[in-house]
């Protein structure tokens, strides 16, 4: 008896060790990606294709180029990637490249010590700083210091339309405001929507502010709402553009339930490719994507683009654009020296290689490079090719996003008085009041 | 079991053994045996409780460094229209839920307790959503809401395909639903395990002063169930303050602020907007709320009953 | 209502053709409404599972060119294959760990905690007992900030034992009162006679509650089994390697990446599903009990 006591005590107590000891095991396995031992580095990239297939083969081929300094790569998905790396960071478990769209996020990991400061190693390989248009490092810059290496392609938005039910409808693309609304009434008449929206994400309807605003009032009322001045969000050009998409919003603009539709599930895409909807507004990255997804809708020269339309009365010249510069890559500062030189060796022989540029050109990206215009004009996209650099070279203000030139707190907010504001739910006065309170935030 | 232990080691233990009480002996030597439990509840859920308090006074991005903050954060919350919206949101889809799941719960738990065969089938099915996490529940009714390729389609009900997640009164009505359908089958199991302890006497004498089904169930049944439905109440009404997980996988708090209840607005503060500050005062908030409404249910409850009704948290 | 007998038949709307007499036939109708509401309640809790089941079966054309209620016509098991694919078995076999690594612990400290309390006396047990009915009262997922910051301080982040530890301290609470009520119902004469046979405390609580309140052990278990198994705020917070998701976690990003395909995405619901459901058709009593543990006691 006494026997069988100690059996089940050594049982029971057996049983509470084995979950521990493997979860002492597991834990280190997989331990996390910023302490892990010897050469080679981590790094988190995003889903969604084509760009997940490229980024995997360009890290593919550095890795087997360099055996000891092989990076290792995790995908999250766009929306949630984003509060992740914010919390990992935070908890001082960040991958060794920390992937981003620099401008005020950068700003909040350089002022913390969370990213190391590049500029020195630029200095030291001017050949690499100057593979890439040289514009491209301001989001890149914190205090005259260069926190981050510039990747990928120039991303403007862009407003894509279905050139099949345009011509069906006999109209022309929207060179106006007053042509948008107008066109709102033919297709709404047409039973098609408008515009595609995949408004739950809501950074997608933060486009439509960011060109409206810039149309309305020039492109020094956000310079001032990004340099915090005081009242900067008050001024008479964002209500005007807050009034504007409420209208749009009221004339059933937007495709009937755009505040659910999601945007990392390029739902909102496949509405335009497959005729549900007339238009969207959306960064030229989806021109890869769709030409992927939409079944021969690009490759039949079926998508049209166009410049966001000018508005009457308006500041702004009309060339300006919006969207990413680039994309980012910094080396988080609690990364291990081997670590951080595995990272930088990949800056310097495994990003942008010719191999990632053809890749990209190919679908239909404008890579951030010097002396890309040759390979832009013998792609089979050249004219969607074109018409993006030249936008980009052209345009006399190219304004970072705004969810990403300004600091994670104030960003956040404006996200969430967007939706309220593409809801009706606030009105553009109380939208500009609420924004104004998040300045200097 | 205790037979087993040998006359010598009993008589050296008797004679070790202290005064014979009433209820167990050297009392004070069992406290050891809480500590392990103690420390783990100390340091895992009481000191966070008081951090949450000391947070709630700093300014912290989740990012750099914790500093001192004063009272701004609490100022800065209490004169946000957001806090206001979230809690009146929590109380309404506390009160609602309420009002939609005890009537149900009650009814499906008098209802499968009764003896009939097909009832116990039924009861079977009824509970099939207890199976389910929170996060299951709410992926699947986000397919199950498509307007296209949903349920509404297949049943033919155009009523249905509205755009459930994008309209701010329809997705707090879903939320609603959503939480009904996930939790009813639970509270179904207590008011029948509730029904099944009433004594049958009871509905024989009743039925001899020839009290029809309707009386029975006003006269017997509801006042028998009295502690069933406090206990049922507490965990609906306490419950909703962590219903988390489901609305943040179902509709992440919008569209807009519109399903934004405390809970949700805690994590989206501090974990999205990188402000840890304000939204321990949430969470200060949150912890003030539980507090008062289990001390209220427990006043409702009556004293004596004290120990059944916290249970229930 | 228990009293009267019905048979599955009587639910069709046509009325009895004999009423006896008053009372009968009042009784029975009721029973017919009773019965109605059984049914339409029935078909709102199975035909959303229906449609889940069906739709994890479809091919994504089946998905979107056939009726979403039709039975699938040409039924596939490849999204099934695709979930289990997608690191599936890793996610559930984490679900396991922290859930053993939680319950077993818990249920272990819990009840020597509920024995003393029950048992011993004196003012650091009076503290202490009001100590956990404190917790009960306090919505304990309103801690999350300073548990991350715990966690990462204690170097603990993205791991395991980040979330077994806070899970157990949540837990503890109610374990502790739903234990010492079912000691407190062993009659004080067993504790007698096992003092009079010269057994300590120590082994008295092994030998003989230990075995006494086996049922509420199990209950208990079950019951925090259930909540740490679908926990999800924790692992949202706490960890981010994928290698250690959590089921509820795992189907939150892979709705994320399948979000274009639904019928792969309601497949893992259903995987998710399937181990609790093996549960339920092997030991429903048990199941249903450990959930509602001991609150209609």
């Amino acid at each position: 008896m006494k026997q069988s006591q100690t059996s089940r005590r050594s049982f029971l107590a057996l049983a509470a060790l084995v979950p521990l000891a493997a979860v002492t095991t597991t834990a280190c396995g997989t331990s996390g990606p910023g302490s892990s031992s010897g050469g080679g580095a981590s790094m988190w990239y995003l889903t969604g294709e084509p760009n997940q297939t490229i980024e995997q083969k360009a890290v593919d081929a550095f890795n087997s180029a360099n055996p000891n300094n092989k990076i290792s790569t995790t995908f999250f998905q766009n929306d949630a990637y984003k509060t992740k790396i914010k919390t990992a960071i935070g908890a001082g478990q960040a991958p060794t490249i920390i992937y981003g769209w620099g401008g005020g996020t950068l700003k909040a990991y350089a002022e913390a010590n969370q990213v190391d400061d590049l500029t020195s190693w630029f200095d030291q390989n001017p050949d690499v700083k100057n593979k890439f248009f040289p514009s491209v490092f301001g989001a890149a810059t914190v205090n005259g210091k260069i926190y981050a290496i510039p990747n990928q392609y120039i991303a403007p938005i862009v407003l894509f339309y279905n050139k099949e039910l345009f011509a069906k409808a006999g109209v022309q693309p929207p060179k106006t405001w007053d042509d948008i609304m107008s066109l709102v009434k033919t297709f709404n008449g047409m039973g098609v929507a408008p515009f595609a929206l995949g408004g739950q994400s809501r950074w997608t309807s933060m486009m439509w502010l960011e060109y409206l605003l810039d149309r309305i009032g020039g492109a020094g009322v956000f310079k001032a709402i990004f340099e915090g001045k005081p009242n900067a969000w008050m001024d008479p050009a964002v209500i005007e553009t807050g009034t504007k998409i409420q209208e749009l919003v009221s004339a059933d603009g937007f495709i009937k339930g755009f505040s659910s539709i999601t945007a990392d599930s390029n739902a909102d895409q496949a509405l335009l490719f497959t005729g549900k909807a007339a238009m969207m507004l959306h960064g030229s990255w989806t021109y890869g994507s769709m030409k992927k997804d939409g079944q021969n809708f690009v490759q039949n020269g079926k998508l049209g683009f166009v410049n966001f339309p000018t508005v009457a009365g308006g500041k702004g010249d009309p060339k300006n654009g919006v969207g990413n510069p680039a994309q980012y890559m910094s080396i988080s500062s609690k990364a291990s020296d081997a670590e951080k030189e595995s990272a930088k060796k990949f800056f310097k022989d495994g990003i942008l290689t010719d191999t990632v540029l053809t890749a990209y050109v190919n679908t239909g990206s404008v890579p951030i490079v010097n002396g890309i215009e040759d390979k832009l004009s013998t792609s089979a996209d050249k004219d969607f090719l074109n018409f993006v650099y030249d936008m980009a070279k052209n345009a006399p203000n190219f304004q970072q996003s705004w969810d990403q030139a300004l600091s994670p707190t104030a960003a956040e907010a404006l996200l969430n008085n967007i939706d309220q504001l593409f809801l009706k739910s606030i009105t553009p006065q109380q939208f500009a009041q609420n924004m104004n309170a998040t300045l200097g935030k | 079991m205790s037979n087993a232990v040998s006359t010598a080691e009993k008589s050296s233990m008797a004679a070790a053994g202290g005064p014979v009480g009433t209820r167990g002996y050297k009392g004070g030597g069992l406290a050891w045996l809480t500590l392990p439990a103690l420390v783990v509840f100390v340091v895992f859920a009481i000191v966070p409780l008081v951090g949450v308090i000391i947070l709630s006074f700093t300014s912290w991005d989740g990012i750099g460094a914790i500093g001192s903050a004063g009272l701004s954060n609490w100022l800065s919350v209490f004169s946000d229209p957001g806090l206001y919206n979230s809690l009146g949101l929590t109380f309404l889809i506390m009160i609602a839920s309420w009002l939609v799941q005890t009537p149900i719960s009650l009814l499906l738990g008098v209802f499968t307790a009764g003896s009939q065969r097909y009832r116990a089938a039924l009861a079977v099915l009824y509970f099939l959503p207890l199976l389910l996490s929170s996060a299951a529940v709410a992926i699947a009714y986000k397919a199950l809401l498509d307007p296209n390729f949903g349920l509404a389609t297949g049943l033919g009900l155009p009523l249905l395909a509205q755009d459930w997640l994008g309209v701010p009164q329809l997705a707090v009505g879903l939320v609603i639903f959503v939480i009904a359908w996930q939790f009813v089958p639970f509270h179904t199991l207590i008011y029948q395990g509730g029904v099944r302890q009433i004594p049958k006497s009871l509905y024989e004498a009743a039925q001899i002063d020839g009290a029809g089904t309707v009386k029975q169930f006003f006269s017997i049944t509801l006042p028998q169930l009295k502690y069933t439905i406090i206990t049922s109440s507490t965990l609906m009404v306490v419950g909703s303050l962590t219903y988390f997980d489901l609305i943040f996988v179902l509709t992440g708090g919008g569209p807009g602020n519109s399903t934004r209840i405390l809970a949700l607005d805690m994590y989206l503060r501090g974990f999205r907007a990188n402000l840890m500050g304000p939204a321990s005062v949430i969470a200060v908030v949150l912890v003030v709320i539980g507090l008062v409404l289990a001390l209220f249910l427990q006043r409702l409850g009556g004293k004596d009953k004290q120990s059944s009704q916290l249970e229930g948290l | 209502m228990s009293t009267t007998l019905t048979s599955a038949k009587e639910t069709t709307p046509t009325p009895p053709a004999t009423a006896r007499q008053g009372l009968g036939f009042r009784m029975r109708r009721l029973n017919i409404v009773g019965g109605l509401g059984g049914w339409m309640w029935l078909a709102i809790i199975i035909i959303p599972v229906y449609y889940i089941v069906i739709t994890s079966l479809k091919t994504q054309s089946g998905y979107f060119g056939q009726n979403p209620l039709a039975p699938p016509s040409s039924p596939t098991l490849e999204n099934y294959q695709l979930v289990l694919d997608s690191d599936f078995a890793r996610y559930f076999l984490n679900s396991v760990i922290v859930t053993a690594g939680s319950v077993i612990p818990t249920v272990l400290v819990s009840f020597m905690a509920a024995f003393a309390i029950v048992r011993g006396k004196g003012r650091f047990l009076k503290l202490v007992n009001g100590v956990f009915l404190m917790g009960l009262a306090i919505p304990l997922q309103a801690t999350i900030i300073p548990i991350y910051l715990m966690i990462i301080r204690f170097n603990l982040y993205d791991s395991l034992l980040a979330l077994m530890l806070p899970s157990i301290a949540f837990a503890i609470p109610l374990t502790v009162l739903i234990l010492s009520n079912f000691i407190r119902d062993v009659p004080n004469e067993l504790f007698e006679s096992m003092r009079l046979d010269g057994c300590s405390e120590w082994q008295t609580l092994w030998r003989l509650a230990l075995p006494l309140t086996r049922p509420a052990i199990v209950t208990v278990a079950i019951y925090n089994g259930l909540q740490v198994w679908n926990g999800f705020l924790l692992p949202l917070v706490l960890t981010q390697s994928p290698g250690l998701r959590v089921l509820p976690l795992g189907l939150w990003t892979f709705q994320g990446e399948f979000s274009v395909n639904i019928p792969a995405v309601l497949a893992s619901v259903v995987l998710s599903t399937l181990p609790i459901l093996v549960l339920y058709v092997l030991g429903r009593r048990q199941l249903l009990s450990g959930l509602t543990a001991g609150f209609s006691k």
